[in-house]
């Protein structure tokens, strides 16, 4: 049995070892913000916060989990529902189209800015390498400065 | 192969395909019942007051527009809430809700994109037979960027009818004149008394009230919201990851399903030779074959369900295709640019003479691009169940209600089910592109729905399933002459195209009879150029059948014809020794509205602005679903040939613009779109087997990758053109043709590069050297 908390709540999964934590967490656990989009880490649309850093949960197995903190894009916003600033910023530049991708983007920049507070454009480009087909990059670039700016602001 | 296609089924799928002269025919044979077509009538549905078709106002205020556009990421839902909130005159606040209706009703037929005459100049018998045929056929479809143009004003109808039954309600309970009844803010007001009902208190006896015969509309003028840009309603679940995409559905007690397809399109399962040992493997259910072509496993969960389907050992049959690879392909593609009889389009003045005249100077190339794929983000999936063994009800992101019907009825034909009903629900939808009109993985669902009765089955594609298994854009070449008089301008414009015809084969997966190949449209637009001053024109095309499944792919022919011609035409003004905007600007001189566009992209771009060595700057324009679309990409190319695109201009006139921030959204994502193809895509053959499996073989434009994007909106005072499709159209045109400025190469091939990895999911574009 393998013991981590998803947003906060602590789950026990048991037997599935060696079942992608995307599938735990679609499946098991009826978190459905994750998307599968390639199962082969290459698309990041199933992103997670794996203890803060962002991972492609298709890749990351259960059985490697005990004792982690997971936390997926419904984890944050606050509990009073408020949005996360990445997520505000998300809103505020109108970035999703089909927004399929955009659960695995919100997760990467999350934990892009909770290492880089302003990062500059290269650090953008090297750390968000997430697929949208839609081609929604001009306005997660414009995003990810917009919820830097924001946090700067709130210290 | 069983296939059982009812009068109904067919008659549905053949809305897909056909125009007015099949509709025609359908009203011929007297099929039609009595329909609404307009759908005004309202009615109580629980709290919900239905004012009419499109407009639900609950007794808190809250307003429900259903529309019956699949949102796929165009922002259609909020756009044509927009309209409705402008003509009930209430504020574009989170009271306003979308919902996809799951009723088929007859107001919601995508008429216009099978008759293309606008709603509001619509008349006459023979539009209202054929408006009455397609709405009996539930021909409800999200496609060729044609939703706002053909839903904009009936909705502006719906919104204004309900504005003025709650007006009349409130007259009733006033006992005020309705002269003296005025709107805002959700409220009916009688300023002389100083009274104030909200919309939520009127809605029920409005919803029993006639509607108006002819609601009045609101002058452009008195516009508050249509112009000006709206929050989309769909974004706020999608960044908190609530909203429900097909692959999100969650049923009590649902099965999963995996499926393997043939590896070769049209191959048979002849056995599956471990069917025994997978059967047993954890949460394995069910493994069946469906339709004799298809092994799918059924298992408690889809991660199980996949994993035993990776242990699939299948025969297949042999084909015909078997023996096809990427050079045959290519062979029989430039062959077919010299086969004898192909079909003539059209044939103005004398091009032949033309380009035999001794005194012209002759110029010639020869283009082509390879097949693609869509890659949706979300993987096909459909959810199926079968209640009391004759009501089937399905969930999926999908494009089109008709071939959804038909969809269900052929998969649980396979089963040997015929539904008596069909219940169905077009979820959020992540990403189309075209591909979500096709619905084999609908009746695929249905199929194995039927296998497993009163339970509900999730049928999920796995991302090779959809790479390498899907459905394509066609390859195509084309050769492109023209005869250039003494001032260097084209005397004749000769365009000859070999593609694959979409119509043809869609029609032979989901009609029983192929349409002629020889008409198709799509294999031909945006190779006529007619917008440009030529007076003699000629222009045929070459059907090339193949095994493969082509299938519409956003912007389709002119994602191929556009870049061949828009390359030319540069080709052309090298040789007149001519600048490329200005020989353009030469040949637009008839078309002022096109001539707008153009020299607002150059303006944006700063066209003729000196650039350094290896920097480029390339210009393209296209007319196309109604809008007018340039676009100017500045590029750099290393010596090594690695080849960056740093800046996109876009200038669209797409008419009367609702949302423009969509309409600028739509301009970026076509741009990078259609980036992917034209410096990265290519589908390779095999054996007859696609090689490409997942993003690693197939890769995506990412955001390193992305160039600045800056879009103008170019108001001609035209009605609304679509905005879906162009972003795409003149970019792969625009990018080569600045390659050629920066290094006197012409890309006449697509893919133009090769893409290397250089790092983690990092790539670079680097120019191939047949691009050239």
């Amino acid at each position: 049995m393998v013991a981590f908390t998803v947003n906060g709540a602590p789950v026990e999964i048991d037997g599935q070892d060696n079942k992608p934590l995307l599938w735990v967490l679609r499946e098991d656990l009826g978190i459905l913000g994750p998307k599968y989009g390639c199962g082969v880490a290459q698309c990041g649309a199933c992103r997670v916060l794996i203890d803060g850093a962002s991972v492609p949960s298709c890749q990351a197995f259960t059985g490697d989990l005990g004792g982690a903190e997971i936390v997926t894009v419904e984890g944050l916003a606050e509990a009073d529902g408020r949005l996360s600033a990445v997520q505000q910023a998300w809103v505020d530049e109108q970035v999703p189209q089909c927004g399929f991708c955009q659960p695995g983007f919100i997760i990467a920049a999350t934990a892009l800015l909770a290492e880089i507070p302003r990062p500059t454009d290269e650090q953008i480009d090297d750390a968000i390498t997430n697929i949208c087909r839609c081609g929604t990059y001009p306005r997660i670039r414009r995003a990810i400065h917009r919820a830097a700016g924001v946090l700067a602001t709130q210290g | 192969m069983p296939r059982l296609f009812s009068r109904r089924g067919f008659l549905l799928t053949g809305a897909a395909l056909g125009g007015t002269a099949f509709v025609a025919a359908v009203g011929g044979v007297g099929y039609l019942a009595t329909v609404d077509v307009d759908g005004l009538d309202g009615h109580l549905d629980g709290d919900r007051a239905n004012l009419n078709a499109f407009v639900i106002i609950h007794e808190d205020g809250r307003v429900v527009v259903n529309v019956p556009r699949t949102e796929m990421g165009q922002g259609i839902h909020t756009g044509l809430a927009i309209v409705v909130a402008e003509e009930l005159d209430i504020p574009f606040d989170d009271r306003i809700s979308v919902e996809f209706p799951t009723d088929g009703h007859a107001a919601y037929s995508s008429w216009f994109n099978a008759l293309q005459v606008r709603p509001e100049e619509a008349g006459g018998p023979v539009v209202w037979l054929a408006r009455r045929a397609l709405g009996r056929m539930e021909f409800i479809a999200t496609g060729a960027s044609g939703s706002t143009m053909g839903m904009w004003h009936p909705m502006r109808v719906a919104g204004a009818a309900a504005r003025q039954m709650l007006i009349a309600a409130a007259a009733a309970r006033m006992g005020a004149p309705v002269a003296e009844l005025t709107t805002g803010d959700g409220f009916v007001h009688h300023n002389a008394t100083g009274r104030s009902i909200a919309y939520g208190e009127l809605a029920r006896e409005a919803a029993v009230l006639p509607p108006p015969d002819t609601p009045v509309l609101k002058s452009a003028a008195q516009w508050r919201l249509i112009g000006r840009s709206q929050p989309r309603v769909d974004i706020p679940a999608k960044v908190r990851g609530a909203a429900v995409f097909g692959m999100d559905v969650v049923l009590p007690d649902m099965l999963h399903a995996s499926i393997r397809q043939a590896p070769v399109f049209g191959a048979q399962i002849s056995s599956i030779r471990n069917e025994r040992e997978v059967r047993a493997e954890p949460g394995v259910v069910d493994v069946s074959i469906i339709d004799g072509r298809h092994a799918a496993v059924v298992a408690d969960s889809w991660w199980q369900a996949e994993q035993a389907a990776w242990l699939l050992d299948i025969e297949w049959t042999a084909t015909e295709a078997d023996g096809v690879d990427n050079d045959s392909l290519s062979v029989r593609l430039h062959e077919a640019l010299s086969l004898d009889a192909p079909h003539g389009h059209i044939d103005d003045g004398d091009v032949v003479s033309a380009l035999s005249d001794p005194q012209s100077a002759v110029v010639e190339a020869d283009y082509s691009v390879p097949f693609v794929t869509h890659a949706c983000m979300e993987p096909m999936n459909a959810t199926a169940i079968l209640r009391d063994g004759r009501v089937a009800e399905v969930w999926a992101p999908s494009q089109n209600r008709v071939t959804m019907q038909a969809a269900v009825g052929r998969g649980m034909g396979w089963a040997g089910i015929r539904p008596r009903d069909v219940i169905l629900h077009v979820m959020m939808t992540g990403g189309a592109f075209g591909r979500r009109s096709d619905q084999d993985v609908i009746a695929q669902a249905a199929y194995l729905a039927a296998r497993h009765p009163g339970r509900a089955v999730k049928l999920l594609w796995s991302r090779e399933e959809d790479i390498s298994r899907g459905l394509y854009r066609s390859q195509a070449a084309a050769r492109l002459r023209a005869a250039l008089g003494p001032d260097g301008l084209p005397v004749a414009y000769d365009a000859l195209v070999a593609t694959q015809s979409v119509f043809s084969a869609m029609g032979s997966r989901n009609m029983p009879f192929t349409p002629s190949p020889d008409g198709d449209y799509l294999s031909v637009e945006g190779l006529d150029k007619l917008h440009y001053a030529i007076p003699n024109r000629r222009m045929r095309s070459q059907h090339i059948p193949s095994h493969m499944p082509v299938h519409f792919w956003r912007s389709n022919g002119f994602s191929f014809n556009t870049f061949f011609t828009e390359s030319f035409i540069d080709e052309c003004a090298l040789a007149a020794q001519m600048d490329p905007l200005a020989y353009r600007r030469v040949l637009l001189r008839d078309s002022p509205r096109h001539l707008a566009v153009l020299d607002r992209v150059a303006d944006m771009a700063g066209w003729g602005t000196p650039m350094a060595p290896g920097h480029g700057r390339g210009i393209a324009i296209e007319e196309c679903y109604r809008s007018v679309v340039a676009q100017v990409a500045e590029v750099t190319v290393a010596d090594d040939g690695e080849i960056t695109v740093d800046r996109v201009f876009c200038a669209i006139d797409a008419g009367l613009v609702i949302n423009p921030d969509a309409v600028i959204a739509q301009m970026e994502g076509g741009i990078i779109f259609g980036m992917t193809a034209a410096l990265m895509s290519t589908i390779t053959l095999e054996n007859g087997s696609v090689v490409e499996t997942n993003f690693h073989d197939f890769p995506m434009l990412r955001l390193a990758d992305a160039p600045e994007i800056e879009v103008a909106l170019v108001d001609s005072g035209q009605p609304p053109g679509g905005a879906g499709e162009p972003g795409v159209v003149p970019i792969a045109g625009a990018i080569g043709n600045a390659v050629f400025a920066a290094t006197g190469r012409r890309i006449r091939a697509l893919p133009m590069a090769t893409t290397e990895t250089t790092g983690e999911r990092r790539t670079r574009s680097v120019l191939r050297p047949g691009a050239a």
